[in-house]
């Protein structure tokens, strides 16, 4: 059952067990079929998990979509180095904590996905790295990885199979740039977050230099029951280029903000009014940020068009993304809540590259100034044309993900910046 | 946002269809007390370290501290991995991350005390200078942002008597603005040390702000 | 030979060794791809991003310094997406850059000037308050002004990997970034962090020893040689109103690098000293007179025919040129021949520049310590140059003096010597009993080359122009050998070189041509002595 509230149009594989705090002991995980995945995957030898994992079509849920069996496959076969499994438990994309909610409820179902991908990708060592403000979390955690490895789960001859595997639970330290995933290596190796270039990719050089993986908690979680289910289970949900569910991060101006899982593909309004119990005192819906702040913002008629699957949210001028769900009714201001987004993106950004490190906090100081009223028309169009410079020429995302809301706003919502421009009146409420 | 009564101020404990205690949301019989070794090795480096408790003068890394940074140590490849985790040991301790701190970290991990320091303030968690006894964190970001963030950093504001960064007379309290914390589903979220509060309005604050100086919190 | 990659580089086909980078490639074709970050001497993490070139079938622009060429790749650095890159770059620069040219010591080298210049916005679009760090006395001689800086992080990284000593860091991310050191701990007790304030693109890290002294564009570069040290490394001299102003390093991959220790870096001032001995001078008892060179050459000559034939004793300097001690040693086998001693200062220890191999400020503190071994002159005295001069003092024949300052003897040197010739730039104690007194030049008034530790022959320019009547040291010398064994006399440093190609096997087939401006290694079979 998904916490906090469930809905009848849900499919639950990851979130089965939300809201059930028996779901974290080792025995009771056990009981209810756990390690099962892990002993097929090694029954299964390697090669047969990734294949098993690429038939099924899983995409990677942290956001990019990549399709990670796919992924898996990239790791060299003969290399001689230690490989290394990442797992990314850094959620820090607004408006997204279902990872804080997988790990929570469920922590045996990660470390299982975890073990599989592991052996299959060779690894010796899996490192989870969970954020720092996670607390609560990682003691959860920390408690089932040591009831795991007292049962045997984890470390030498694992189920009696022969095949040893240690994991380790590293905490972030409040950096939102330590999700990206060459960021999240530094700051394991003790380093300051910063992305790194690629080429070299992380299959080439990773963790400590070497061969690496990295995948996110919601994609290691649905590993699992791939699993032990094959691949053509999987397919059975979604669509045929997304399959699988997706657990929605749905916050915002709804009645039943929460996680809800549901195949991919499913559609926007129903989502926000059946699933969600429509909007908070029946006002109308403005825009909706379908996939984490980091993604074009969607006015009310986009919204009746969009699916939600990958395909779906480009099609209507967005992406998926990690599929956070922030809506927003007519009382919002949306100078302001772009404002917001930019203003943590300047707080975040690592500060490498320059376009990244000056146009975020200029960005941030222009909309600002827009906010106080004393914004210019010429103002917006520096922002577009300013924004446009800092998309595809920086090493890592975050420089895009500015230009994301700023430019959507801009060409959607125009007339609420010229109207604080012009009269300083605010739309909405402050 | 919907209007359910709750049982403690601050948490988001039975909201929805559930009717959970805030110790098995939280998961605290499950977990109880972590020894200050570190317990096995692999959570190790994953203790909570913003605490009430501060020492600014104790010693870095004995008795049992030090055990656990050898064990922190046993999981990775490199010292320099293990930084991280001694940067947070040391804040655990000590309440901030001072100059002595990064040297003496600097010198158990054979690196550069300015090295320590670049690694060190790029984190937002290390507290660079010493923090009232309770950090409030309260998260503005987008989500939160929508459900009225601001009014709650203003009355945590206001009942601490403090501006955003400084701390209040009695040392007991510093009031910050976050960015998410991972719970939007819950807004408003503030984390204070260790603690996520959830679903927090302003006119709870009084209440939390009470319950902490009574408790004296974790 | 290794494998060879083709590619089009703005319309010119290049071939470069596999693995060379875009950005090292475009160089081959003349073309300077701008940058901030990337430096040839250091690792690349390309975070500037003002060097992204367009590259046919990518779908991003890419950073040249990192990517390598590919077999029929078309690059393209100049077309209207790479330069609307390096305009948006720049103007993201400019946002937070202060406009302290006027203030600011870069100006007239400045990378930012020129880029902003040639590529730039003609209107700046900025119009928010710039953020603020002020200045920073980093310790050593460097001064760290943060808002200028363009965080290009090359400072960091040579500390870290180049002196690998690592004292500077970036403290803070985003925007809120800057440059510092471990609170107090600055850069004090390290030996090459000069070369932190080349490296700087912009004005960010300055030289306080050069703080508001001259203007860029006033300064004249001339080639030199260090000679605080036997490694040689290869300098220019920057000079106005005929005094030098400061020491960069000039780059040979061979000696230094790019690199200059501090200690070589900032002794120049001695370049500048006045109070020269500006005509050449004849004692007579406690009287001195000034005489033309003509005169004073042949009263110099007539007193040496005067007396009873016997070896000469003269006092050579490690620090004077291999045309100045070839010319010597002619004179002195011109004269009846005799020893020429030397004496040198050596440090303790070797400063190695870790990160650079074959690169040290040595123990030798002397530029041509080799040049005087190669020629049969002998070491004598302490550590700190003083002593080892007795025989010489109460020699009673001839005995001259080349470039030794002599601070440590007494009055009565040379006092009983029938002939006693100085030839320097100052007088001293010691230089009371001297019969002649001839001015030369140092070596940054002169032409001339150096013979370093590895026996690599280095040239000099002339710098400065020599006060009064100096003259270079191998120009008087070779006319004093040439009038008394009736041989040619050199014209010039070139020909003086020559000469000593001719009678010394060590140099033998090396011309100026030869050295150029890079240097040439001596004949390997002659062994080298000395540190």
């Amino acid at each position: 059952m998904a916490y906090p509230y469930v809905s009848d149009h849900e499919v639950q594989i990851v979130s089965k067990h939300f809201g059930d705090p028996k779901q974290r002991r080792v025995d009771t995980y056990v009981e209810r079929g756990g390690y099962q995945a892990l002993k097929k995957a090694f029954d299964m030898g390697p090669e047969q998990v990734i294949d098993v994992v690429k038939s099924s079509g899983l995409r990677g849920r942290g956001g990019a979509g990549f399709p990670t069996g796919v992924k898996w496959s990239f790791m060299p076969k003969e290399s001689g180095k230690p490989h290394y499994l990442l797992c990314n438990a850094d959620e820090s994309e607004p408006g997204t904590f279902k990872d804080r909610e997988l790990i929570r409820w469920d922590p045996h179902q990660l470390i299982e996905g975890c073990l599989i991908g592991a052996y299959a990708i060779g690894a010796q060592h899996v490192y989870i790295y969970c954020r720092g403000e996670f607390f609560e979390v990682n003691q959860i955690l920390a408690r089932a990885v040591e009831d795991a490895y007292a049962k045997g789960y984890i470390g030498k001859d694992i189920m009696g199979s022969g095949n040893d595997l240690e994991l380790t639970v590293h905490q972030g330290a409040g950096a939102y740039i330590c999700g990206e995933e060459t960021g999240l290596m530094n700051s394991l190796e003790g380093r300051r977050g910063q992305p790194r270039v690629k080429p070299p990719f992380p299959a080439a050089v990773g963790a400590f230099g070497m061969p690496s993986t990295i995948n996110n908690v919601e994609t290691l979680c649905a590993v699992t029951h791939i699993v032990d289910n094959g691949g053509e289970w999987y397919r059975q949900y979604g669509t045929e280029k997304s399959p699988g569910t997706k657990l929605f991060c749905v916050s915002g101006h709804v009645n039943k903000p929460g996680n809800y899982e549901l195949p991919l593909g499913f559609p926007l309004t129903q989502l926000i009014e059946e699933v969600c119990g429509g909007m908070r005192d029946g006002n109308a819906l403005k825009a909706v940020i379908p996939g984490g702040s980091s993604v074009p913002i969607i006015n009310a008629e986009e919204v009746s068009r969009c699916n939600l699957d990958y395909e779906g949210c480009v099609e209507v001028g967005t992406m998926l993304g990690c599929a956070s769900v922030i809506v927003m009714d007519e009382t919002t201001d949306v100078v302001k809540a772009v404002r917001r987004m930019v203003d943590f993106y300047a707080h975040e950004s690592c500060g490498q590259c320059t376009p990244c490190r000056e146009g975020s906090a200029w960005t941030a100081k222009i909309l600002r100034r827009i906010e106080d009223g004393r914004g210019t028309e010429e103002d917006l169009d520096t922002l577009m044309q300013m924004t446009q410079q800092m998309v595809g020429t920086t090493i890592c995302v975050l420089s895009d993900s500015v230009a994301a809301p700023v430019q959507s706003s801009i060409e959607k919502f125009r007339d609420e910046y010229l109207a604080l421009s012009r009269r300083g009146e605010r739309v909405g409420a402050a | 946002m919907s209007d359910i009564p709750f049982k403690n101020p601050g948490w988001a404990g039975n909201t929805g269809e559930f009717d959970l205690t805030e110790e098995q949301v939280r998961g605290d019989d499950f977990v109880g007390d972590r020894p200050k070794h570190g317990g096995h090795a692999s959570g190790a480096g994953t203790l909570p370290y913003m605490l009430a408790d501060k020492h600014p003068e104790a010693a870095l890394f004995e008795g049992e501290y030090q055990e656990r940074f050898e064990k922190i140590l046993t999981r990775y490849p490199t010292k320099q991995a293990a930084l991280l985790p001694a940067l947070g040991l040391a804040q655990e301790i000590r309440g901030h991350v001072s100059p002595e701190s990064m040297d003496r970290v600097a010198e158990l991990l054979d690196l550069s005390p300015a090295y320590v320091r670049g690694v060190t303030t790029f984190y937002t968690m290390y507290n660079k200078r010493p923090v009232g006894d309770h950090l409030v964190q309260v998260c503005t970001n987008i989500s939160c942002n929508l459900a009225g963030a601001d009014e709650v950093v203003d009355a945590f504001l206001r009942y601490t008597d403090t501006e955003l960064g400084e701390t209040s007379e009695d040392g007991k309290f510093t009031v910050i603005e976050a960015e998410c914390l991972a719970a939007c589903g819950f807004p408003t979220c503030v984390q204070i040390n260790s603690r996520y509060f959830e679903n927090v309005t302003p006119d709870q604050v009084p209440q939390i702000c009470e319950h902490l100086k009574s408790q004296g919190g974790e | 030979m290794a494998d060879m990659v083709t590619l089009t580089i703005d319309g010119h086909e290049v071939s470069v060794p596999k693995g060379t980078t875009i950005l090292e490639a475009a160089k081959t074709v003349g073309t300077e791809v701008p940058h901030y970050c990337y430096h040839p001497g250091m690792s690349s993490p390309a975070m500037c991003r003002l060097c992204l070139v367009e590259v046919e079938g990518a779908p991003k622009p890419m950073p040249g310094c990192v990517t390598t060429v590919m077999e029929g790749q078309v690059v393209n650095t100049q077309s209207e997406q790479a330069k609307s890159n390096r305009q948006g770059v720049l103007e993201f620069y400019l946002v937070n850059h202060p406009l302290d040219c006027p203030i600011c010591d870069m100006s007239g080298e400045c990378n930012l000037q020129d880029y902003v210049h040639a590529e730039g916005r003609e209107q700046g679009r900025g119009r928010e308050p710039k953020r603020v760090f002020g200045r920073d006395d980093f310790g050593g001689d460097v001064l760290f002004y943060g808002d200028r800086c363009v965080m290009c992080t090359r400072c960091v990284r040579f500390m870290s990997e180049v002196e690998q000593d690592h004292r500077l860091t970036v403290v803070e991310r985003g925007n809120r970034s800057v440059i510092d050191t471990f609170f107090e701990e600055g850069l004090d007790g390290t030996d090459w962090h000069g070369n932190i304030v080349d490296i700087c693109p912009v004005g960010a890290l300055v030289s306080k020893d050069f703080l508001h002294k001259a203007r860029a564009w006033d300064l004249t570069h001339t080639p030199s040689i260090c000679t605080s040290c036997s490694q040689g490394c290869n300098i220019d001299l920057h000079t106005r109103d005929n005094l030098v102003q400061r020491i960069k390093p000039r780059e040979n991959l061979d000696v230094n690098g790019w690199w200059i220790c501090d200690h070589g870096r900032h002794n120049y001032e001695w370049m500048n000293r006045g109070n020269r001995i500006e005509a050449p001078l004849a004692r007579d008892g406690a009287s001195s007179r000034a005489l033309g060179w003509k005169d004073a050459l042949r009263g110099l000559l007539d007193r040496a025919d005067s007396l009873d034939a016997g070896s000469v004793k003269a006092v050579a300097s490690p620090q004077s040129s291999n045309e100045d001690l070839a010319a010597l040693k002619t004179l002195v086998d011109a004269l009846g021949g005799g020893d020429i001693v030397y004496r040198s200062a050596r440090a303790e220890d070797e400063i190695p520049l870790k990160g650079f191999p074959g690169l040290a400020r040595r123990q030798d503190l002397a530029a041509n310590t080799t040049g005087a071994n190669l020629m049969g002159m002998a070491r004598v005295g302490a550590d700190d140059a003083t002593g080892g001069l007795d025989g010489v003092a109460d020699y009673d024949g001839i005995v001259i003096v080349l470039g030794d300052g002599l601070d440590d003897q007494p009055e009565s040197f040379g006092q009983k010597a029938g002939l006693y010739v100085y030839l320097g730039t100052h007088e001293s104690a010691a230089t009371t009993a001297a019969d002649y007194v001839l001015p030369v030049g140092t070596h940054a008034e002169s032409e001339g080359t150096f013979t370093n530790r590895d026996g690599r022959v280095q040239r000099f320019q002339p710098a400065l122009e020599s006060p009064g009547m100096a003259r270079p040291a191998w120009l008087i010398l070779g006319a004093l050998a040439g009038e008394r064994s009736g041989g040619s006399v050199a014209r010039s440093a070139g020909d003086a070189f020559a000469a000593l190609a001719g009678s010394t096997p060590a140099f033998s087939g090396i011309s100026y041509d030869d050295v150029g401006s890079r240097g040439a290694v001596i004949n390997e079979s002659v062994s080298l002595t000395g540190d």
